[in-house]
């Protein structure tokens, strides 16, 4: 038999994943915070951080799922927004507790039914599906609210404010929601169908895989899970403010792609999104603990956030 | 059902049937009924006063639009026009109230500021090839720091009354920053439509590789495109700036998504590859329209949003239907 | 007679403006080889089409071991054991071998888990029955070669379990030495008794492999189905193109002129090391080698799209830099790619814009495009190449594969090229194409332009060339010329002497 071999880019099993880069970052950025303030790593802070970072995460979890299809979704903010604001509305007309989280969890995920719809089945680029729907529901909130607070909360509401086993509520939450969502999109085939088709749809087309209702599936879910990052959000602090969700997108992507989740699809994972969003969070707690100047926070994690991207293109580059 | 709209669009010339298979088309169209509508609904709507006072309204979106279009023509995107503009206009405060400098040299700054912001969002397009979408959402986040680190969320005011002309003059009958735009877009089409450079936008946008071995200078072009982003937020900023006599670091806030739904509306592909400057024009008429007109009609400035929203999903579903027969 | 396992009786299907199959019959039986033939548009992607479900008939049956049924989508023909290996490789570039290969039906436990062990240890299964056990399964696909992507593709064929096999032109981009690989592969599958269905431009390959064959032209079958061994080229081509082509390969000797462009040590990474070689006036040379011997890539290194690390490069006898495309345009170079949909063409655009897009510059009038130049060069060219388009203004997405590669050939003839480098400049393209093409090359290499053409089709290499390099690993490692050269020499150079098992 023939042996003559063609040349082929090695077996990548040497190179480092983004996950890695990160997780290098987070700890590198403790060990040098520290150095200069020491109470950076006490765990009253770590906690803070992990608290902070528990709704960006947990809807950072769905951005995944979407952009890992192909797609992308920017009215997660408005969604935000909407979701929190049904919860407290119907907590603070006398409804349930339970029932005014799960009303905001299936209205988020009917939301992102509708995003779903219009991607999968109307063929719309779903930037511009959700452009549309952040307009639509920024103007419909706060043509609802009239800009008023949401106050007067029953003591109920406050789920994350409390602890379980002495840890955050929210922490749980955001561990659950990832670990679940992490195992679904390594394990499960409808998560691999995710992978599928966002690395060739028509591939997956042919292998008997609907893109279009992956697509409706990414989204229905996305919309679940902002649904849960608004619970988390609206029962954080004593009132929900009418632009609640404000700039809520960015985070959530930026940590998603941070992460390593590539914009063009099919690569990434939860994990690299959920230490994503955590570096942006801690970033942020960094800055205060080294007095940094708050009107400069933004900048500084703009300027973090595009030096582990820059990281992740270089590393890339090298390895083709 | 598809016998009977074939069946309707035959009473109409040839020549209007093949108009209204385009987004342009289907544009005008939206726009005739939006212009008929709220004149019935309000008589303040149809007025000369009224819709040239509107343009004013309009100049900064549709500055940042022009450049975008190509942008997005070219394939990519520039999230972060807002944060430049209001980068820029910090830096026209700034340089005036603090540094002192006299107010054309100021508004130098701001262009400059513009220029530089679009530049390094076109160095790391183009040349380190940081996708564009990630690219500019950092440097969104950058800018935006940058405006409130150099104020420090103070804002500057005072400016003296000459200065009011290009935010709140007339040249003749026209507002100042009305002429400016027209000119800008007249430039902008052609430079499109006319132009070599304008052909190697399409190209790189359908198909860069087949443009990069074509030998089109790929990075050039691209690190052209959001530079000129930049000098249009710097420009805006100032037109901006005259027009509400302050600076802020907050200002133009999510201003991106408006010019992106202006271009996205005009017809401009997402993905890029086709648009034109004609059909950004009249998804930002029409944009301006609605809103003014929904609000001299009485309805709530914030619920105009959500109509925005519903014109924008409506019309590429229109375009697309109508494409897909 | 057995029945044939399928059987297509009189099926039709009709497109907007085009009717692709007109009734079409044809059967085939377990165990056989049975090559389809056609020029592009003679129907056959819409009969694959048709087989595995992507499409539906307009009227007609098709028969499963004599039980008529219907193939609603492509899901319920994978079921039925219909499988298709397409020419454009449908893979996951960023997911593991073995996952590409069950995508779809993966080992998994009731509540959809996959079973990734399980999946790896079939997946190896499968590869060591194609004799490809030195493909690692849990490496992503990208950065394979072709012959190894398709091998992933064969192997996730048979994970169907498929009895019906369909190959839409499997040789078209693999080298020789991948094509025996391939043949070995299907007559393996053949002594299986999987049925399978080949299609192919190259007919040699329809007497090496096939057992019957039946030739499609404007959507009917022509004449009937054929025992390969009792018929010969000569007929199928008659048969392909309605006419007889007295020869493929119509090649005048060349007078070789001075040298245009002499190249001394030049390197690039990996792919390119230390190649010289020299390119006459007039002359076609012809640079054979397997996939991945870096033959492309030392054409992107000479255009400037990977600029040399090291060496020398003279044009007509001057040293020259070239570090992008613009550089080596301007000392004369043209390109002509070897995927024209991915690097030569911008597809949604007219066949005017496509063919001054590498001119533009000499087009402008203050910047502005002058578009009766414009126009008249296109003509110029759409005249000399004998482009059929309807106008001037088609969208070259419309255009056929061979007039698709004609709009390429134009783009760069347009440039007045001294040296044209063409990358596989037949490859999918119908009979007639080709033979212009090659009738263009001998008139291009008369007026003096010097060609160097890559190419995978070894008669091609053969036919057209006055010289031939042969390149192995990124160095040169022959030279043969027209006299000399036999295709087993060839082949020996291309896989190194001691490697040689073949013939």
């Amino acid at each position: 038999m023939i042996s003559a071999k063609p040349l082929e880019s090695p077996r990548s099993s040497f190179t480092l994943q983004q996950e890695g880069v990160i997780a290098v970052a987070i700890v590198a950025l403790s060990a040098i915070v520290s150095l200069i303030n020491p109470d950076f790593l006490s765990a009253n802070n770590l906690l803070d951080i992990a608290v902070n970072t528990a709704y960006i995460a947990v809807a950072a979890a769905g951005m995944t799922m979407v952009i890992v299809s192909g797609n992308i979704d920017i009215s997660v903010g408005s969604m935000l927004g909407v979701c929190a604001t049904i919860a407290g509305e119907l907590a603070r007309n006398g409804v349930p507790v339970p029932i005014a989280f799960a009303a905001a969890v299936l209205a988020g995920g009917a939301l992102g039914a509708v995003n779903g719809l219009l991607v999968a089945y109307a063929r719309i680029p779903a930037i511009v599906v959700t452009l549309g729907m952040l307009s639509i529901l920024r103007g419909g909130l706060i043509l609802v609210t009239q800009g008023r607070w949401i106050e007067s909360l029953p003591e109920a509401f406050f789920f994350s404010q409390r602890s379980t086993l002495g840890i955050p509520n929210p922490i749980w939450v955001m561990v659950l929601v990832s670990v679940l969502t992490w195992l679904f999109m390594k394990y499960h085939r409808l998560g691999r169908a995710i992978y599928a088709v966002g690395g060739n749809a028509e591939a997956a087309r042919l292998a008997g895989i609907n893109p279009k209702r992956i697509y409706l599936f990414v989204f229905i879910m996305n919309g679940l899970l902002v649904g849960l990052a608004a619970v988390l959000y609206a029962s954080r602090f004593t009132a929900i403010q009418s632009n609640a969700g404000q700039g809520f997108e960015l985070a959530v992507i930026s940590g998603t792609v941070v992460g390593g989740v590539s914009i063009l699809g099919g690569v990434g994972s939860v994990m690299g999104a959920l230490l994503g969003s955590l570096l942006i969070s801690q970033i942020g707690t960094a800055a205060i603990f080294l007095k940094v100047s708050p009107f400069w926070l933004q900048a500084v994690q703009g300027g973090l956030i595009l030096l582990t991207v820059l990281v992740d293109v270089l590393r890339r580059r090298r390895m083709t | 059902m598809t016998s009977k709209t074939s069946s309707a669009v035959t009473f109409l010339p040839s020549r209007l049937q093949s108009m209204l298979r385009t987004q342009e088309g289907v544009l005008l169209v939206l726009l005739v009924v939006i212009v008929v509508a709220l004149s019935l609904l309000s008589d303040r709507f149809l007025t000369v006063n009224n819709l040239l006072n509107q343009t004013r309204l309009l100049t900064e979106t549709a500055l940042l639009a022009l450049p975008m279009t190509l942008i997005i023509i070219s394939g990519g995107i520039d999230l972060s026009v807002g944060s430049m503009l209001a980068w820029s206009a910090v830096m026209l405060g700034f340089s005036w109230q603090l540094l002192g400098l006299p107010l054309p040299l100021a508004v130098l700054v701001c262009l400059l500021t513009g220029v530089v912001g679009g530049a390094i969002n076109g160095l790391l397009i183009a040349y380190v090839r940081v996708p564009p979408l990630i690219a500019t959402l950092a440097t969104l986040a950058i800018y935006r720091g940058f405006s409130f680190g150099i104020s420090q969320a103070r804002s500057a005011r005072g400016f003296p009354e000459e200065f009011a002309f290009w935010g709140q003059g007339q040249i003749g009958p026209f507002p100042t920053q009305f002429v400016i735009l027209a000119a800008l877009i007249v430039a902008a089409h052609l430079l499109l439509s006319r132009t070599g450079f304008g052909r190697w936008v399409y190209a790189i946008g359908n198909n860069e590789l087949a443009a990069r071995y074509s030998g089109i200078p790929v990075e050039r072009v691209k690190f052209t495109l959001y530079t000129l982003s930049g000098l249009m937020a710097g420009l805006a900023a100032f037109i901006f700036t005259s027009r509400v006599t302050t600076t802020r670091a907050d200002a133009a806030t999510g201003l991106e998504l408006d010019v992106i739904a202006a271009v996205v509306l005009g017809g401009t592909s997402i993905f890029g590859g086709s648009g034109s400057i004609i059909g950004t024009v009249l998804g930002l008429v029409i944009i301006t329209l609605l809103r003014n007109g929904l609000l001299l009609t009485g309805v709530k400035g914030d619920a105009t949003f959500m109509v925005i929203g519903i014109v924008l999903i409506l019309a590429v579903l229109v375009n697309n239907l109508v494409r897909r027969r | 007679m057995a029945v044939p396992i399928i059987e297509l009786r009189e099926i039709s299907k009709a497109f907007p403006g085009v009717q692709a199959l007109d009734r079409v019959s044809f059967e085939v039986r377990e165990g056989e080889v049975h090559a389809l033939l056609g020029e592009n548009g003679a129907g056959k992607s819409t009969l694959i089409k048709i087989l595995t479900g992507a499409h539906q008939p307009d009227s007609g049956t098709i028969l499963l071991r004599g039980q008529p049924i219907t193939i609603p989508d492509t899901r319920q023909g994978l079921k039925l054991g219909i499988a298709a290996i397409y020419q454009e490789l449908s893979l996951y570039p960023d997911l593991t071998v073995a996952e590409n290969i069950f995508m779809g039906h993966q080992p998994s436990n009731r509540f959809g888990m996959v079973d990734w062990r399980q999946m790896q240890q079939r997946a190896r299964a499968l590869l060591h029955e194609l004799d490809a056990d030195d493909l690692d399964v849990t490496r992503p696909v990208r950065g394979l070669s072709v012959g190894n992507q398709q091998r992933v593709e064969i192997a996730k064929a048979l994970s169907h379990d498929a009895r019906i096999l369909i190959m839409d032109e499997p040789t078209a981009a693999l080298t020789q030495h991948d094509v025996e690989r391939l043949f070995e592969i299907v007559r393996r599958l053949r002594a299986r008794g999987v049925a399978i269905i080949y299609i192919t431009h190259r007919l040699e390959e329809v007497f090496l492999l096939a057992d019957r064959v039946t030739v499609l032209r404007d959507g009917r079958v022509v004449g009937t189905t054929l025992e390969v061994s009792q018929t010969n080229q000569a007929e199928l081509v008659k048969m392909m193109v309605g006419r007889t082509l007295d020869t493929l390969f119509p090649k005048d000797p060349a007078i070789p002129g001075e040298v245009v462009l002499e190249v001394r040590n030049l390197s690039y990474g990996r792919t390119t090391r230390n190649v010289s070689f020299t390119l006459r006036r007039g002359e076609i040379v012809g640079l054979a080698g397997l996939v991945g011997a870096g033959r492309s890539e030392l054409a992107q290194v000479l255009f400037g799209i990977t600029p040399a690390q090291s060496g020398t490069i003279l044009v007509e006898g001057k040293e020259v830099r070239i570090r992008n495309p613009r550089e080596a345009m301007a000392l004369g170079i043209a390109y002509v790619p070897e995927d024209r949909k991915l690097q030569g063409l911008l597809l949604p655009m007219s066949v005017r814009e496509n063919t001054t897009l590498a001119v533009l510059r000499q087009l402008l009038r203050y910047g502005f495009v002058d578009h009766h130049a414009e126009s008249r060069l296109t003509q110029e060219y759409v005249d000399r190449l004998q482009i059929r388009t309807p106008s001037l203004m088609q969208q070259v997405a419309n255009l056929s594969g061979g007039n698709q590669q004609k709009v390429v050939l134009a783009k760069w003839l347009a440039a007045k090229p001294r040296v044209l480098i063409l990358d596989e400049p037949t490859r999918g393209i119908d009979v007639g194409a080709k033979a212009e093409i090659h009738r263009l090359m001998n008139a291009l290499a008369h007026q003096g332009m010097a060609i160097l053409m890559i190419s995978s089709e070894l008669p091609e290499v053969m036919g057209m060339s006055d010289r031939i390099l042969v390149m192995r690993q990124g160095s040169i490692v022959a030279e043969l010329d027209r006299q000399s050269a036999s295709q087993e020499a060839v082949i020996a150079a291309a896989m190194g002497a001691s490697e040689l098992h073949l013939v």
